[in-house]
Formats: structure tokens, C-alpha cells, sequence
């Protein structure tokens, strides 16, 4: 039983942190068609935004996460104002963007490596001590990810279906001469969609980091788990990635502890290359008749 | 082929045979080695990219699965790694075959990652190999060389020959393997494979309608590509005599996507074009060695930003017709 018991928390923690990386991803990949390969390093951002603003500027908990989420805010308007609008019109726009992007993402590598050093920090922004579910110990600050992730994705998706500006955005993701013609102002929601997803890639940033260490290059691996996860809930399905993460995470950590450790991210792998040949469009997306 | 290109191609070869003629340092023979490879892998991840419309990312994948065969077979079975080397080779193509079976079908971006995430789980499996597969003395060894690296499979034997010019020998094979790449990336451009990528590109539906299977196709280009992409993995391993899970860091996959973007995707020189501008500019931030990733990450955005053709593609559309008005769509020839 306390086996069971620490697989489904094991799962549960894992599919967090998952879900974190993949919010902001999923909303820029999925309304702007742009594979942002800067946003692992707007992660490592948020975590060393908040580390500086609490451990060396002696800032309370809370005016990390929202220092993390204003430098998140700010480097996401940066990148539209200083790169992304000029590629807009590019008709090479979805390669070009994944060189562009990767440029960007070691700039911001570097730019943290100068300023912080490549010595690894514990992030000041999380709860101490836990409580014992059975004989498996939970910490607070797991419990606090998995609640906080769910929110952030639920939080997101309903401003995506229910607000003016969501329906812009879900308007220029449809059909972006479409929405133009509409009186959408397509500039306003790629820099609002680059800012937004900043500021949510900087808090995932926080909260990441708090159960794992901060260090430069932190933000790589859970940028390809988070590419994995979009892609199989389907572009721009925020909802469905919150199932994705968990479901996967929870297939994963099985995986893990029943085949042995390095098996888990291949059996992953293979699962999500089935169910896409099963489902083309996502697993969570209703099929839809296309023309070919 | 046109005119232009066999003249700009022998040019090139006469240029690089020429170079070990001119007494250059032992290191800038070991930079032009590592152009060959860099650029062999480069010219073919353009077939894929920019001629079959593949979005792989799996290019270094097979680059290094070409690497450890090669590296495999010297050290398990004792060949030489001469016949090593195109078996090396042909496990690539076979590979590449899998992939593209599980992937190809899919949607642009999907591929993407999926290739993205293959390489990066050959990656783990490789860095997390910890049993014992033979032992080295009193040292375990694991099948393929975990974290440490595969090694102690022998050269290309140029050290018995020429001695202490050993490295000339390296270097020749290395022009030699690029040169058939680069042939074997005109003639795919040039030929009716071309030809059908053309035809989809231009209007899919009829291409289809005429009978022409997309997927085929697709598959075929990777698989010839993967079979350079391979040797060139093999040379690589020969070249350096150590094979390591260093091939599979994104950095690098991403640091020869860049080639093949700055020179111009689909072009036929462009690859060779971004290899070169970027391992120059990789080499001139040597000198400051805190900058040199940064430069690199500035280089990569300003080029895309200012260039999006790329360097070929920018030359061939808008610089020469300049000079002289060239004969019909022939920019756009490779387009």
C-alpha cells in the first residue's frame, strides 16, 4: 500500500512539475505557431528573479514570486519588441523563430551566468517541513506545486475561453489574416501572448526550482518534457495539458519503479509516438476531417 | 547542375586540397577537419530541411548512432574502422528508416519534437549505461562507454603511413566524405526526387493527383541522408578516437541548425556557407572566451532577423541578379 501510495505522489509531484513547465509553452506555441525555444531560460529567469529579490535583497516570500513575475512579464515584451515583431511577416516564420528563439535562449543563459555564476542556489521561495501520508513522506511545498500548477492552467485556460482579449488571441491562432480583418490588432496580441507567457514561465520558474536547484541551465529538460506534453494534449488544448502532465507523469514514475529508472523516459516517449500515430491532432483534441 | 555550381564547387575542392600545401598549423587542419564533419552533416539535415520539407531534429541522432557503430564494431568485433566505417553508415539509413515510419506521417511541428525528444532519450540512455558489459583490466566498461565515453576502437590507421603528418590523412578523408555529400545533395536537388518535392511544394494537390506519394519520398530523402549523416558520425569517431554522449547535447544540435538556417535553408551552398560563417564566428569570440557563447546566441538572432534567406539565398536572389540579369528563375531554381 505505501508502495502504491508513493507512486501516486511521486506521480502526482512529477505531473506538477510538468504541468508548470508547459503553461506559458502551450499558450505561446499554441496561438502564436511559435516554438519558443527560449523558454527554459525564461524559467531559470523566474527562479533566479525570485532568488535575487529574496535571498540577496532580503525581500519577503512574496515579492519573489512577484519580482519573478514581473522580470518574466518584462523579458517576454522584450523579446516581441526586439525580435518577434521584425520576423512576423517572414514567411520562413516557424523554422526562423526556432533559431531566433534559441539565440535568445543563450543570451539569457549567459546573462544569468555572469550575474549568478554557475554554482548552483536553493530556492529561497518554498515551505518547510511536511506530513506523513501513511509511511510516505509528502512535503508542504509538493503539495503546494500540485495545487499551484493546476491553478495556474486552469487560471489560464479560463482567460483563453472566457475573455475579450482571449478571444483574440484564440482568433489570431485560427486565422491570422482572419482576425486582422476583424479590427483584431495582431501585434497587440502576440506581445500580450509573449508577455503572459513570460510572467506564467518565470512563476513555473519559481515553483520548480523550489524542489530542484537553480542553476543556468536548469530550464532545458523540463522545456522538452513540456514540448512533449503540448504536443500530445494538442496545440493550444491548455486544459488538456494539465491532464497530459499528470496522466504522463504518472505512466513515467510507474515505469520507473517497476522497469528501473533511465526506463521511464523512453517508455514515455514511446507511448506519446502510439498515441499520436493513433491521434495526429492530440489526444485530447476531437479528430477532425481534414483535406489533405 | 548548373554551370555556376560546378565552377564554384571545383574552385572550393582545388581550395581546400591546396590548403595543407600552404605549412598551416596543426590547428587549423584539425578547425577545417571539424568544418568537413560539422559541414557533411549540415548539407544533408538541408536535404531533409529545406529540400523534403522534414522538420527533423534528429540530424545529430543519427550523426552520432553512425559514430557509436562505427566505434562498436572496431572495438567488439576488431575490423578495421575502414569497413567499419560504412556499416557505420548503413545502421544509420536503418535507423533513420525507424524514425521516419513512427514519425513522418505526422504534423510539421510535431515531427520536430519528436525527433527532439528521440535524440535526447539516446542521450540518457547512453549517460545512465552503468552495467558492466567487459572487462578492461580491473576497470568495467559498459557497452557503450556510458558517461566515460567509447574508446580504444583504433584510427583510420593514417599514423602508420604518413607518421607524424597522420592528421593529413584525416583531413583528406574528411574533404573526401564532404565532397561525396555535397555531390549527393545536388544530385538529389537535381534529380526527379527534387523534382517531386518541387511539384508538392508548388501545388500539392495536384502533385498528388499525378501520383506522387509524399510520404515515399520524404522517407527516401532521409534515408540517403541519414547514410551520410552517418559517415560522417563514423569520421568523426575514427578522427577524434573517442565517441561520447557529447554528440547528443542539444547545444550542438542546435549550433549546426543554425548553419543550416544562416546559410540558407534549401540552397545548395548555403550549407557550406553556415558552416563556415559560424565556426568563424564561433572562432573569433575564442578570444573572449566569457563572451564567445553570447556572441554566438547574437550572431544567430541578427542573421535570421536581417538575412532570413540566408547567406545563399540572399546572394543568389538579390546580389547577382545586380551584377548580371540571370537566366529565367534560376534564383529560384533550389528556392
Amino acid at each position: 500500500m505505501d508502495t502504491f501510495t508513493q507512486i501516486v505522489l511521486s506521480g502526482l509531484t512529477l505531473g506538477a512539475m510538468y504541468a508548470l513547465s508547459a503553461i506559458g509553452l502551450s499558450l505561446v506555441w499554441g496561438s502564436l505557431n511559435m516554438l519558443n525555444m527560449a523558454h527554459g531560460a525564461l524559467l531559470t529567469l523566474g527562479g533566479y528573479a525570485s532568488f535575487a529579490a529574496i535571498t540577496q535583497m532580503g525581500l519577503p516570500l512574496f515579492a519573489g514570486l512577484l519580482g519573478a513575475m514581473a522580470v518574466g512579464l518584462l523579458v517576454g515584451l522584450a523579446i516581441y519588441a526586439a525580435v518577434v515583431r521584425f520576423m512576423l511577416t517572414d514567411p520562413a516564420f516557424e523554422t526562423n523563430i526556432i533559431v531566433a528563439s534559441f539565440g535568445l535562449a543563450i543570451i539569457l543563459e549567459n546573462v544569468i551566468l555572469k550575474l549568478f555564476g554557475a554554482y548552483p542556489f536553493t530556492q529561497p521561495f518554498a515551505l518547510k517541513s511536511g506530513l506523513y501520508i501513511g509511511a510516505v513522506h509528502m512535503p508542504y511545498q509538493n503539495l503546494f506545486i500540485i495545487v499551484g500548477s493546476a491553478a495556474l492552467m486552469m487560471a489560464t485556460a479560463w482567460v483563453i475561453t472566457n475573455t475579450r482579449m482571449g478571444r483574440a488571441i484564440r482568433a489570431t491562432a485560427q486565422n491570422r489574416e482572419g482576425a486582422e480583418l476583424m479590427g483584431v490588432s495582431v501585434n497587440l496580441v502576440f506581445a500580450q501572448v509573449l508577455a503572459i507567457g513570460g510572467m506564467l514561465a518565470a512563476v513555473s520558474g519559481v515553483m520548480l526550482s523550489s524542489i530542484t536547484t537553480l542553476a543556468p541551465t536548469m530550464g532545458y529538460d523540463p522545456m522538452l518534457k513540456a514540448f512533449i506534453i503540448v504536443v500530445i494534449a494538442g496545440l493550444g488544448n491548455t486544459m488538456g495539458a494539465l491532464y497530459a502532465a499528470f496522466i504522463l507523469a504518472l505512466f513515467e514514475v510507474s515505469v520507473q519503479y517497476m522497469l528501473g529508472v533511465r526506463f521511464g523516459f523512453p517508455a514515455l516517449l514511446l507511448l506519446v509516438i502510439i498515441a499520436l500515430i493513433w491521434r495526429p491532432d492530440g489526444v485530447f483534441m476531437k479528430p477532425k476531417a481534414q483535406r489533405q | 547542375m548548373s554551370r555556376r555550381d560546378i565552377v564554384v564547387g571545383l574552385a572550393l575542392l582545388a581550395a581546400l586540397l591546396a590548403v595543407p600545401a600552404l605549412d598551416p598549423s596543426r590547428y587549423i587542419i584539425g578547425q577545417l577537419t571539424l568544418f568537413f564533419i560539422w559541414a557533411t552533416i549540415v548539407t544533408q539535415w538541408n536535404l531533409v530541411l529545406g529540400v523534403a520539407g522534414i522538420f527533423s531534429l534528429a540530424q545529430t541522432a543519427l550523426f552520432a548512432f553512425g559514430g557509436y557503430v562505427t566505434g562498436m564494431i572496431g572495438l567488439y568485433f576488431g575490423w578495421p574502422l575502414w569497413f567499419a566505417l560504412p556499416v557505420g553508415g548503413l545502421a544509420a539509413v536503418a535507423f533513420s528508416l525507424l524514425i521516419g515510419v513512427a514519425c513522418l506521417r505526422l504534423r510539421g511541428a510535431y515531427v520536430a519534437l519528436l525527433t527532439l525528444a528521440i535524440s535526447q532519450v539516446m542521450y540518457l540512455l547512453i549517460i545512465t549505461d552503468t552495467e558492466c558489459f567487459y572487462m578492461d583490466g580491473v576497470t568495467c566498461r559498459n557497452l557503450t562507454g556510458g558517461t566515460r565515453g567509447l574508446t580504444k576502437y583504433g584510427d583510420f590507421g593514417f599514423r602508420e603511413i604518413l607518421g607524424a603528418q597522420w592528421i593529413l590523412g584525416n583531413y583528406y578523408l574528411g574533404a573526401a566524405i564532404l565532397a561525396l555529400a555535397t555531390l549527393a545533395s545536388f544530385i538529389i536537388i537535381r534529380s526527379p526526387l527534387g523534382m517531386a518535392f518541387r511539384a508538392l511544394r508548388d501545388n500539392q494537390v495536384y502533385a498528388r493527383s499525378r501520383g506522387i506519394s509524399r510520404f515515399k519520398y520524404q522517407l527516401l530523402v532521409f534515408a540517403v541522408s541519414a547514410f551520410f549523416t552517418g559517415l560522417a558520425g563514423g569520421f568523426y569517431a575514427g578522427h577524434f578516437k573517442v565517441m561520447g554522449a557529447n554528440t547528443l547535447y542539444l547545444s550542438l544540435s542546435l549550433f549546426l541548425l543554425s548553419m543550416v538556417i544562416v546559410g540558407g535553408v534549401g540552397r545548395v551552398w548555403g550549407p557550406l556557407a553556415g558552416a563556415a560563417t559560424l565556426m568563424i564566428a564561433d572562432e573569433a569570440f575564442k578570444e573572449f572566451v566569457e563572451y564567445r557563447n553570447l556572441g554566438i546566441g547574437a550572431v544567430m538572432v541578427l542573421f535570421v532577423m536581417l538575412l532570413p534567406k540566408g547567406i545563399a539565398g540572399t546572394i543568389e536572389d538579390t546580389l547577382l541578379p545586380r551584377f548580371k540579369r540571370a537566366p529565367k528563375g534560376e534564383g529560384q531554381e533550389t528556392g
